[in-house]
């Protein structure tokens, strides 16, 4: 069952991710990255993540997205408006590029071919939150003032009178 | 009927998340087809002029929305957050005992610091 | 359950996207996007390999890697709204200020 799955939404993220980059306008870029974003929180389930799965929903989806969303409403850029994209030399030499970071990315896969060991409990809400308030503890606390130092950078930034 | 239901394994429980996903989808695509292949096709330039509650619109669709909005969709991010890391706590929330309510107030109290930087900067005042 | 090596080549595939999305696009939205895309390819790997070994280190690490994801979102996003008041454009070639 898993194998089916795993093509199945992998097939779905990876064609989400293409249309994110190659749409014109940000907010069918915006709907389709919602796409991967669940098609992502599947594989997770896959892997026994649970609990990860569900956050990426809501963290993710829920406001990430809506956040992203708000921006382009906010900034409204009119269709004829948009940047004119075109394919020159260099932009073919970046495409290049992302190839060869899946080739790469090829390369080290393989070494992960052994068959897995089926582990229970690597994902649940209790395996990560034990793993999360004792030995990542310092992480945990520093996390907050990431979230402190975003919150006051953006609302900063984004006021019109400080 | 409910004989037939109750007899079906549930190996799985993302299996009844699995026939919710294709329920909805199938659904909310079967009726865009069935009204493109049912319905009567018409033109009428009233019928398909852009319509909002009956009236005649205003505006343009497309106008620009209030920084405000950004605003309430960061805050409503960091306590989105906020509530992603609360949830595991809860959970072991007897395990960790007094150790664990002090650090959650500590990353809460940290939290607590941005709230008070909106609310002072008026972030949170809708004018 | 399935190796990791399939995660780990869709992670890869996933990443390689993002990449093209941030050097191929104009459109500061869509690289910002591009951005969230690589963060998600590099949970991926996290969450497989994670699972692979029994360690929920994985998980850890891709929760942090969300949360830091979403701070990055925020505090971009600002940055262009605060770019876009100023000089009314979200194409990058067009914010070449500090290019020498």
């Amino acid at each position: 069952m898993e194998p089916i799955l795993f093509i199945v939404f992998g097939a779905i993220a990876v064609g989400g991710a293409i249309m994110v980059v190659t749409r014109r306008h940000p907010m069918s870029s915006a709907l389709f990255l919602i796409l991967t974003l669940f098609a992502v929180a599947a594989l997770f389930v896959l892997r026994q993540a649970h609990f990860l799965a569900a956050i990426q929903v809501i963290v993710y989806a829920g406001a990430v997205v809506v956040l992203f969303i708000f921006v382009i409403m906010l900034i409204n850029v009119p269709e004829n408006k948009l940047p004119l994209e075109r394919l020159t030399g260099f932009r073919f030499l970046g495409i290049m590029v992302a190839g060869l970071f899946i080739l790469e990315a090829a390369l080290v896969a393989r070494r992960f071919a052994t068959p897995g060991t089926p582990t229970a409990d690597s994902g649940s809400v209790e395996a990560v939150g034990r793993a999360l308030f004792t030995d990542y503890l310092l992480a945990f606390e520093v996390t907050s003032v990431l979230l402190l130092a975003a919150v006051i950078g953006a609302i900063a930034l984004a006021k019109k009178r400080i | 009927m409910a004989n037939l239901v109750s007899s079906i394994q549930f190996a799985d429980p993302y299996f009844s998340v699995l026939l919710l996903l294709i329920i909805a989808v199938g659904m909310s695509v079967g009726f865009v087809f069935l009204s493109q292949a049912l319905g009567p096709r018409k033109y009428d330039r009233i019928k398909y002029s852009v319509y909002e509650c009956g009236v005649d619109p205003f505006t343009s669709a497309s106008v620009r929305v209030s920084v405000k909005f950004y605003l309430v969709a960061l805050l409503f991010l960091l306590f989105d957050l906020e509530t992603a890391f609360l949830y595991p706590w809860a959970v072991l929330f007897r395990d960790l005992g007094l150790f664990g309510f002090i650090e959650m107030t500590i990353f809460v109290g940290i939290l607590l610091v941005g709230l008070v930087y909106a609310w002072k900067k008026g972030a949170l005042d809708w004018q | 359950m399935m190796d990791p090596s399939a995660y780990l080549l869709l992670s890869g595939i996933l990443f390689g996207i993002g990449v093209a999305g941030v050097v191929v696009r104009k459109n500061v939205l869509i690289i910002l996007m591009s951005v969230e895309i690589m963060l998600n390819a590099v949970n991926v790997a996290f969450i497989a390999v994670g699972s692979h070994l029994g360690d929920v280190t994985g998980s850890v690490f891709a929760f942090m890697v969300m949360t830091v994801a979403a701070a990055e979102a925020a505090v971009g996003l600002a940055i262009l709204i605060a770019i876009f008041r100023l000089k009314e454009t979200i194409d990058i070639t067009e914010l070449s200020v500090l290019k020498w």
